[in-house]
């Protein structure tokens, strides 16, 4: 017995011995590092991603962006405005102190008041949280929020004990959070480096160390993985698509995400600055013209040639994974006819003349994309001009309103349409905060209605339909804007690394592991 | 000498002032930071706050007069991104810049130099001629392709060194650790290739116009050895133009990174001034600029003072 004591004893100090000798390392290349370890600071999918390795949240959205519980265990939703929330026990933060509601109370008046906070948007229809005991929180909601789950998801908890009346510079420079990694080092420009945090409530992580580099320029992001210093890389360039799938060594990975890009149109000057017609109206002002620009794009072939095919025509503003998608609604086909028809139709039979602004190195080929609209909308007798830039002059640009016409993207963060129905469809309304981005300022009041009233819908069906009805109005019956198509992520790795990616393009290394060797 | 030095205190001084102006103004003009700094969804009162919060709610002149305040308690801002101190953050990646331009600097100038000597020596005959070529190629090849293909050979088909990052370092410096030396070899040698291939022109059409003096005649004549004919005499004097461009060239040099760094994702300033640029983060963008002119000045009054001690005929006046 004594024997076989000894005997397992060694063995296990074999193991550890085995286990600290080829500690597991992920090494991923990212597009865009992290603009700050504050995870308050930016609402932006590089920092986000990095940061949701450190920091977590009440609840999680899983890779398919459905809610489910993270350092809350359970909740309920008694009244429509009242959320309590079940805080998990025996959760420990990266320096060792404990997780309990004052935490989540402390997080959550930092995240909504603190004055460089990039989320206020995010919880501002989250009026408080107070705390009822050590591990239960109750939520209040300014109206009924169906949102506040998904939103709820924003708010990575801090630890009061450690951060009160710490400096913002301090807060910063010490990431630390509950999540499955903790922050080791951020050489700026160079790497992040993560270690598995042992006392991980779901467990230890698969991987000892986790190292993010920031690889901007995507031929050196491929040279990397090609010659091996990384493991995991996002963003590959659509050109690059083909040597990677033919390499033995490497797996290649694709999802549809979450971007649309599409067109908006000036839609409430009379005379457009940017537009030439013969009568020297404003042309979009006609819903006629408006669908012949959308029968008239031929987006397959944008999908083929500017796309590689890494793209998916888009019919209506979300995806088919996000909350708001319409199954009935198809992108019709391209047919210049029923365009050249249109715009007869319309009083313009020899078309006009139009500048459609686009940055140059904002998306996924963007420039690209806005020749070929040009060179399709030129066989209907439009002719346009592209007016490419960067993408600081290029959004400085149509928050001015001065454009007539211009390619944009809209990411639907969170897997629900309502976020770019309210920025971008819904009518300019400053006061109430919706259609900021909506620099076309296409208005129906019978969208705003629809789309008002599912903001406070808590049956989900009920909001599902409403949801559905307002965008066949804002895009079947108004034409109000032009989507184009959705971006497909794209990833490469090595053969062993066994990767799943989510829809929200984030990279969480708990959700990653290893073939073993 | 110390009246030669404070004039040219007080002229970098008038220097900087005009960049700070200039680059402030380029960068009012060119966009709205907040627009690339507040989420989507934020709202317009979310917009006004961050204008205030960072300083952005005043006109052109009331901006740049508060920038001069803080900048004579040595403020210079704080990053809008980064919400740091600009020059911290400018500092903190200037070594990793220096450091390359550094190398590749002592690269060209230790072979170059001597390969320029050999090629004006040798002028016609086939030793020359090839170096000449090379310096030709080296000139004319763009420095992204260089890079790119030095890591499709010595990383991606070989092997033998990692194709990009910043490797182990050591009392501010890579170049101290075995892994931090294998990360420089490609980076350098990229950004010294035009250098090198510049100061072997240079040395050689410098050393063949001094081969002809009349000094050099009677150094032979005196019958010095050959080698000392051709570096003591001959190089001594082709040295004092080189030494100008050379001063140059360096500050060129850490401009240069730019695209170097960005091939192999190198930490440095290069990199930083790029995406500060592209997010109209002006604290930084000044800093950075302030920095490099700095640096511009003082490589200048060092080239001015190597000359007395290369030249014993220039005096400062």
């Amino acid at each position: 017995m004594q024997r076989v004591g000894s005997l397992l004893g060694s063995v296990i100090l074999l193991l550890t011995f085995q286990i600290t000798l080829y500690a597991k390392i992920l090494t991923v290349g990212v597009a865009s590092g992290a603009l700050s370890m504050d995870p308050y600071a930016f609402e932006e999918l590089a920092t986000i991603s990095i940061l949701s390795n450190i920091f977590e949240a009440p609840v999680t959205l899983d890779r398919d962006l459905k809610v489910r519980p993270a350092l809350a265990s359970s909740w309920e939703n008694p009244k429509p405005t009242v959320w309590i929330m079940h805080l998990r026990k025996n959760v420990h933060f990266h320096n060792g102190s404990g997780f309990d509601a004052d935490d989540v109370v402390f997080s959550f008046d930092r995240i909504k008041h603190w004055a460089r906070s990039g989320f206020r948007g995010e919880v501002a229809m989250i009026e408080s949280a107070e705390k009822i005991d050590d591990y239960t929180v109750r939520f209040t909601t300014r109206k009924p929020f169906p949102l506040f789950l998904k939103k709820l998801s924003r708010l990575r908890i801090l630890d009061k004990e450690t951060l009160a009346g710490k400096t913002d510079d301090w807060i910063a420079n010490h990431p630390i959070g509950t999540g499955p990694y903790r922050f080791v080092e951020w050489r700026r420009g160079d790497r992040i480096v993560l270690k598995a945090h042992p006392k991980y409530w779901k467990g230890k992580p698969y991987f000892d160390d986790l190292i993010f580099k920031p690889l901007t320029d995507s031929a050196t992001r491929v040279a990397a993985i090609l010659s091996g210093i990384v493991d995991l890389i996002n963003r590959i360039p659509t050109m690059d698509t083909k040597r990677i799938r033919d390499h033995k060594e490497l797996r290649f990975f694709k999802r549809p995400g979450l971007r649309l890009i599409y067109l908006q149109m000036d839609q409430h000057r009379k005379h457009s600055p940017y537009i030439q017609t013969p009568d020297g109206k404003n042309p979009l002002l006609d819903r006629r013209v408006r669908q012949a620009l959308y029968y008239g794009i031929d987006e397959v072939a944008i999908v083929r040639y500017i796309m590689s095919g890494f793209a998916l025509p888009a019919g209506q503003l979300s995806p088919e994974a996000v909350y708001g998608y319409d199954p009935t609604i198809k992108r019709p086909d391209y047919d210049p006819q029923k365009a050249k028809a249109l715009l007869r139709e319309a009083g313009y039979p020899d078309g006009f003349t139009i500048l459609l602004d686009t940055p140059n190195n904002r998306y996924v080929n963007d420039a690209q994309i806005a020749e070929a609209v040009a060179v399709s909308l030129a066989k209907i007798g439009i002719h346009v001009k592209v007016n490419a830039m960067p993408k600081s002059r290029f959004f400085g640009q149509i928050s001015r309103l001065d454009t007539s016409f211009f390619l944009v993207g809209w990411e639907n963060v969170g897997g629900d349409a309502g976020s770019m129905m309210s920025s971008c469809i819904h009518s300019y309304d400053s006061k109430r905060g919706y259609g900021r981005y909506n620099y076309g300022r296409f208005s129906d009041p019978r969208f705003d209605r629809l789309f008002e009233s599912s903001q406070e819908e808590m049956d989900a069906d009920k909001r599902l339909a409403l949801l559905r009805k307002a965008q066949r109005i804002a895009l079947v019956e108004d034409q109000g804007v032009i989507p184009l198509h959705f971006q497909v992520d794209l990833y490469a790795a090595k053969q062993s690394i066994r990767f799943t990616p989510r829809l929200d393009g984030q990279i969480r290394a708990f959700e990653i592991t290893e073939e073993s060797p | 000498m110390l009246r030669f030095i404070l004039d040219r205190l007080f002229h970098t001084f008038l220097v900087l002032l005009a960049i700070s102006f200039i680059t402030f103004f380029i960068m009012y003009k060119a966009g709205d930071p907040v627009q690339l700094l507040l989420p989507p969804d934020a709202t317009q009162a979310q917009v006004v706050q961050m204008r205030h919060t960072l300083g952005l709610d005043g006109s052109f002149l009331t901006q740049y007069r508060s920038f001069l305040v803080q900048l004579s308690h040595g403020n210079l801002g704080t990053s809008f991104v980064y919400g740091e101190p600009a020059l911290k953050v400018v500092m903190e990646r200037l070594p990793a810049t220096l450091e390359l331009a550094v190398l590749a600097m002592l690269l060209s100038i230790l072979i170059g130099i001597p390969l320029g000597v050999i090629a004006a020596v040798n002028a016609g005959k086939w030793k020359g001629k090839a170096i000449m070529l090379f310096s030709l190629a080296g000139i004319s090849i763009p420095v992204f392709w260089i890079g790119m293909v030095l890591v499709l050979i010595f990383s991606v088909l070989f092997d033998l060194l990692p194709s990009s990052g910043r490797g182990e370092v050591y009392l501010f410096t890579s170049a101290l650790t075995w892994d931090g030396i294998r990360h420089l070899i490609m980076p350098v040698v990229t950004l010294a290739l035009f250098q090198l291939a510049r100061i072997i022109r240079l040395t050689q059409s410098g050393m063949r116009e001094v081969l002809t003096q009349d000094y050099i005649k009677f150094a032979r004549a005196r019958g010095l050895p050959e080698h000392k004919v051709v570096y003591g005499h001959g190089l001594r004097n082709a040295l004092i133009p080189l030494v100008t461009v050379i001063g140059l060239q360096f500050g060129q040099l850490i401009a240069f990174t730019i695209v170097t760094e960005t091939i192999f994702a190198w930490p440095g300033t290069g990199k930083l001034i790029i995406d500060s640029i592209q997010n109209l983060d002006r604290p930084v963008v000044v800093a950075y600029l302030l920095v490099i002119a700095l640096i511009f000045v003082v490589i200048n009054l060092i080239v001015d003072l190597l000359y007395t001690l290369i030249d014993p005929r220039m005096r400062l006046v």
